[in-house]
């Protein structure tokens, strides 16, 4: 049963106030999720106001985007419904900043980049790279686990949320974890959330860990000449004790993309493999000096690159996922997950699969995490990306892995699952998502297995 | 059911050798090392997956209490009961059934001994990082159950940060699997829900984790100080100045004396507190961070910073560490084990308050801690016999815990809630934050069968330790 407009607008109205609801295209165009457009925009300005919206929502029927930035909204399968984007920019405090303890307490809306700008005065930052930087917001970060190369070093923001307050459809905020390192009270709720995409509950307050920004950082690039030097070079690395911050391998097509922002020569034409170290001067020697001896083993030759190039080239590499497809509506976004040992072989196919469409790819892969992003543009004409893509996920799910759908035209999405196979915990993640949101309107349909 | 037919159907599903239900067998088992409460009805020890799904089947059937159980080393006793029923032991369960160095992942059954990991990997040049001091005893499957920490989780973070995949068998019988070999699966994260849930929402029959290189280089050292307050400021200015040991303990005057008359591990008798920090990785950035560390020490007015020269002195500094808790066994009859977690910046007042506390209630309390990040344990020394002085002790323990909620922290950080803490978590969640707790609990767990009494608030003893100190220590 539809709910009156008039409804929907008083009640909105009376929980954030007239100037904090917005209606139609001009407002919500920006808030499209796959092409849907919401009736109205909320901008709570505070958690119990974030509550009392999803509250009014459910007992309604109205169904729910949380937003942040906007940055991720491609993620995901086409909403089955769209009524209210549950918009956080207005909710931006610093709860808590204790720079001798690396710790600080935010408000969802808080943008990374804010946050890191309030970081850097002290020496601190939150060691993430994650795509869409630029607009992200904490709470969009924490809520879909984003993370880019620096995942290497440091993790994701799994392993920096202490705690975090969570606005339910109950209209409750409650809270799980903590503000300090190490804490074990209670079932770890937070973990739920993190990686969850707004499906259960939205998260209106986050706790997080701060790390000292590294003295000085150095880009060096291994040309790789084949997928099986890239192996080995892979291997030779990790079974290294460098610990680099970042290791990505970009295929061919990627380097050609990449070089040019790091104002390095010509395209390279071959794949490489680049690597970031961070810390003192004399760390940052020693891995030039190995990486030089490791290169050398395999017949790779090692680049440097300036400090503002390696810079600029690492945003794009980390923000790869998002230009890609901005810069071809009609390419498709995909990521992998994989055992580490698995990348070259896993890229060398899908090249070959795709290659046998008429279908380029180009890849970055996060080596030493078992990460791959891939871009599918196909050729004019025919459409083979629905069987292209549905064997990739079945060959990557075969390898233990699995292939995620980050961005792609509507039409594809209605034919393929954005997540792939959902496993065995299924059901008991259903039976967590009709217990957290009983009437199912948070981005209902959106997640894995149809939640 | 009665006890016999029990065990008649028990010793149907897994035969006679592992099943205990002689009353001097089931007795070992009402312990761990935080108390004993009751008497299992038995103790079973399967050996497969199958074997747990039929005892958890049969257990609801019968509507009798599981209880899932490691080495019984845990502090908060999460592995004891509380109303009878089944333990199943996953002692037996010990098999590493996958080790895949390239892609630095490692695949075990629940009963594998945290150190035998590592000395498995260990001639690939790999190690499993979370340490919790009783690592030569306790298995992976109690160290996901709990959490567990260690002093090398300061640098690398605790268990749940090195669990990637799960097989659980849930209260239904159903076994799923969660997670796995990758960093990521798609989905809600169930292994990070399940790490930490202390067997209350399924029993995990085998884990996969990851397994990091071992560093090039370590440097350990003993900074050693007159006053307690100089150790505590040292070990914030660490912190604060952004150097990351990948240890950093701290051992209060007393507790070290103890620990040097049990182990001759160096440390100075006449000292008021040492710090034990480690610094590992490249050799270049060790060999930085340690001179960094002696000049914050030099700062704090520290008396003298002694470095391990030789692994096997390395192996003494960590060993007069590892067994603090055996050497304050032999100068007290008893002693209680705490666990807060406190801002790091709090430590010299914290560790002040914790000295108040002692005076007040006429209690020796040593300290010793994992002082990088936060996590006490101050040691609450007593005599069972003496039963005023035991009640004092759980008041002590009780205000302690008190002050760490208030200065922003945690009641543990490493050896979780079991029966211990239950009814002190009003003191860090509200009403709504426990139901939506309680609510995760009965969804997995709806009968309650599955170690009943643990982590929530009973609401028996509103805001109180529930445990009887003394019986096990």
């Amino acid at each position: 049963m539809a709910i009156a407009a008039d409804v929907v607008r008083a009640g909105f109205a009376g929980i954030v106030g007239e100037s904090q609801v917005l209606y139609g295209e001009p407002a919500c165009a920006g808030l499209r999720v796959d092409g849907r457009l919401p009736r109205c925009v909320v901008y709570p300005t505070s958690a119990e106001q974030a509550a009392q919206v999803l509250k009014f929502a459910a007992e309604n029927g109205l169904a729910v985007i949380a937003i942040g930035g906007g940055s991720k909204l491609g993620i995901g399968n086409p909403p089955q419904k769209y009524d209210v984007a549950l918009c956080l920019r207005d909710m931006k405090k610093t709860l808590h900043y204790e720079p001798a303890d690396l710790t600080a307490g935010v408000e969802a809306g808080t943008t990374f980049q804010e946050f890191q700008d309030l970081l850097r005065r002290d020496g601190l930052w939150l060691p993430l790279d994650p795509p869409g930087r630029e607009r992200a917001t904490l709470g969009g970060i924490v809520a879909a686990n984003a993370s880019g190369p620096l995942r290497q070093l440091y993790g994701t923001p799994r392993d920096m949320v202490l705690g975090m307050r969570i606005a339910t459809t109950e209209g409750k905020v409650v809270k799980t974890g903590g503000r300090v390192v190490k804490n074990v009270a209670g079932f770890d709720l937070g973990k739920l959330l993190i990686g969850s995409f707004g499906t259960l509950g939205v998260i209106v307050e986050v706790n997080l860990k701060l790390f000292p920004i590294p003295a000085e950082r150095e880009t060096f690039i291994l040309s790789a000449g084949t997928l099986g030097i890239a192996r080995d070079l892979r291997r030779r690395i990790l079974n290294s004790p460098l610990e680099p911050a970042r290791l990505v391998l970009l295929d061919a097509e990627a380097s050609n993309l990449i070089r040019p922002v790091a104002s390095l020569d010509s395209a390279a034409r071959e794949p490489e493999i680049w690597v970031e170290a961070s810390g003192s001067k004399a760390v940052i020697d020693r891995t030039r000096k190995d990486l030089e001896e490791l290169g050398r083993a395999v017949g790779a030759k090692v680049q440097l690159s300036d400090q503002e190039g390696s810079r600029a080239s690492w945003r794009l590499i980390a923000d790869f996922s998002n230009w890609f497809h901005v810069t071809s509506p009609e390419s498709l976004v995909l990521k992998g997950t994989m055992p580490t040992a698995h990348c070259e072989e896993f890229l060398s196919l899908a090249q070959q699969e795709a290659g046998n469409e008429k279908v380029k790819v180009t890849s970055i892969t996060q080596v030493g995490v078992g990460i791959m992003v891939l871009g599918l543009v196909g050729s004019n004409g025919a459409n083979p990306m629905v069987p292209l893509v549905t064997r990739l996920r079945k060959s990557l799910e075969k390898l233990g892995g699995a292939l995620t759908v980050i961005a792609a035209p509507v039409e594809f999405k209605e034919q393929v699952d954005a997540w792939g196979t959902p496993g065995s915990g299924l059901k008991m993640m259903q039976k967590l998502k009709a217990a957290w949101d009983p009437k199912g309107i948070l981005a209902p349909g959106r997640f894995v297995g149809g939640i | 059911m009665k006890r016999t037919p029990l065990i008649k159907e028990l010793t149907a599903i897994m035969g006679r050798e592992a099943v205990l239900s002689r009353p001097e067998d089931l007795m070992l088992y009402e312990y761990d090392a935080l108390s004993a409460l009751r008497t299992p009805d038995a103790v079973v020890f399967p050996t497969t997956t199958e074997q747990v799904v039929r005892l958890v089947k049969l257990a609801a059937d019968q509507k009798t209490p599981i209880v899932p159980r490691g080495a019984g080393t845990g502090l908060s006793g999460g592995a004891v009961v509380t109303e009878g029923g089944i333990v199943i032991s996953l002692a037996r369960m010990k098999k590493i059934l996958e080790i895949d160095l390239e892609s630095q992942r490692a695949r075990v059954q629940p009963g594998v001994v945290n150190t035998d990991l590592s000395l498995a990997v260990a001639d690939g040049g790999f190690y499993y990082a979370p340490d919790p001091s009783s690592q030569k005893a306790c298995t992976i499957g109690g160290n996901v159950a709990e959490n567990s920490g260690g002093p090398h989780t300061l640098a690398y973070g605790v268990t749940t940060n090195h669990v990637l995949g799960l097989e659980v068998v849930l209260p239904d019988g159903e076994v799923i699997r969660a997670g796995g070999k990758c960093w990521e699966t798609p989905g809600y994260d169930l292994t990070g829900l399940l790490v930490g849930s202390e067997g209350t929402l399924g029993i995990v029959t085998e884990i996969t984790v990851r397994l990091m290189r071992r560093p090039e280089a370590v440097e350990t050292m003993v900074a050693i100080y007159d006053r307690v307050m100089d150790a505590t400021r040292t070990v914030v200015a660490i912190t604060s100045e952004g150097i990351t040991p990948a240890a950093l303990e701290m051992m209060d005057g007393f507790t070290l004396r103890a620990v040097e008359q049990a182990t001759h591990a160096g440390y100075p008798m006449d000292s008021a507190a040492v710090l034990l920090i480690e610094v590992e990785g490249l050799g270049e950035a060790v060999s930085e961070q340690a001179r960094q560390i002696e000049a914050v020490c030099g700062r704090n007015n520290v008396r003298a910073v002694r470095r391990a020269k030789t692994p096997d002195e390395r192996a003494l500094f960590w060993k007069g560490r590892k067994n603090a808790f055996g050497a304050l066994g032999r100068i007290s009859p008893n002693y209680y084990v705490q666990d807060g977690v406190i801002p790091r910046t709090r430590l010299p007042e914290m560790l002040e308050y914790i000295e108040a506390v002692g005076r007040k209630y006429d209690l020796r309390i040593g300290n010793i801690f994992h002082a990088g990040d936060g996590n006490l344990h101050p040691l609450l020394m007593f005599d069972a016999r003496d039963r005023d002085q035991s009640q004092r002790v759980v008041k002590a323990a009780q205000e302690i815990m008190g002050r760490c909620a208030e200065l922003g922290g945690s009641i543990t950080g490493e050896h979780g809630v079991g029966v211990e803490k239950n009814e002190l978590m009003p003191l860090i969640f509200s009403e709504d934050d426990l139901e939506i707790q309680r609510q995760i609990k009965s969804l997995f767990n709806p009968s309650g069968l599955f170690n009943p009494g643990k982590v929530l608030p009973t609401g028996k003893m509103c805001g109180e330790i529930r445990v009887q100190v003394g019986s096990g220590a």
